[in-house]
């Protein structure tokens, strides 16, 4: 598979936050953001090559008490190959409950985002993960 | 005040802003996200999307001001539309060209300015994509990045248009 240095996983649904993300990180020089605006398209993304890190938009999926954080995506990328294990990986959410906290604990996320942020927000987090050696 | 030179291209920066049928149209969502977009991420309470017309600046997409429209004379975009890159103005009162400028002294009271030049590929800019605050500030090298990027995606609507008219 391709090099994983600063090439950075963007999972998000809005394509306005995205697209300005994208095209920062690439006018700055700061690395290359692949975009996917479903779970679906960052599993096809995945299947083609590897990453620095992820940044991950996590929605609250069903309603009363079935609702429930989707971290399938999160999940895929930890159970895949080594690499992946290893893989830095911010989530972007609403809120953070204590039960998201925990389960986000042992998946070894390494940065919350709480909305409502700015881009700007994410471009730091990309930016620190393309500065990071560790891929 | 020092009034904006008129660029050495002017008759066919306007030609091609006329071409784009665009003055005097009623607002549309896909300038409209972007500027609310900007006003969000930059914190300030004014963004505009201007069109340097012959004698004014008329804005395509706007908040935080009631003026759809101002002189060209007065107009700080006219300035910015000479520039190849972002026309930053920290504090228009610390700066000779705009500090006695009505949109300055007067409403809407105009202290900082960042305005991104909309510059279509044939190099004619057209407008700005423009940030204003009521105090100084400053914009760092990643809000620079930022702004042109929202800059970018406005000329590309603009580009879509231009395409569609000469399909």
């Amino acid at each position: 598979m391709p090099d994983a240095t600063k090439h950075i996983l963007l999972v998000e649904p809005e394509p306005m936050l995205r697209r300005t993300v994208a095209m920062t990180v690439r006018s700055l020089n700061l690395g290359q953001v692949h975009e996917a605006a479903t779970s679906a398209a960052a599993l096809r993304l995945l299947s083609v090559r590897t990453f620095q890190g992820a940044v991950i938009a996590v929605d609250c999926v069903g309603s009363g008490k079935d609702s429930r954080y989707d971290l399938g995506l999160i999940d895929r990328l930890r159970a895949d190959a080594a690499a992946r294990q290893t893989l830095s990986i911010a989530i972007m959410t609403e809120t953070a409950t204590p039960e998201l906290l925990s389960d986000l604990r042992e998946r070894q996320i390494t940065r919350v985002i709480l909305k409502p942020f700015r881009a700007r927000v994410v471009l730091d987090t990309i930016e620190t993960m393309c500065r990071s050696r560790k891929t | 005040m020092l009034i904006a030179a008129t660029p050495d291209n002017e008759a066919a920066r306007l030609a091609a802003l006329y071409d784009l049928l665009l003055l005097d149209t009623p607002a549309e969502e896909r300038f409209d996200r972007i500027v609310a977009f900007a006003a969000t991420e930059f914190d300030v309470p004014i963004v505009t999307v201007t069109l340097v017309d012959t004698d004014r600046q008329w804005f395509k997409a706007r908040t935080g001001t009631e003026l759809c429209e101002t002189g060209r004379d007065i107009s700080l975009c006219s300035h910015a539309i000479l520039e190849q890159d972002i026309l930053v103005v920290n504090d228009t009162l610390l700066d000779a060209r705009f500090a006695d400028n009505p949109l300055v002294t007067g409403a809407p009271h105009i202290r900082f300015y960042a305005g991104a030049p909309l510059t279509m590929p044939s190099s004619l800019s057209l407008g700005t994509l423009c940030l204003i605050d009521r105090k100084p500030r400053t914009l760092d090298a990643m809000e620079l990045g930022i702004l042109r990027t929202l800059r970018d995606l406005v000329v590309l609507e603009l580009r879509n248009i231009s395409e569609v008219a000469d399909a």
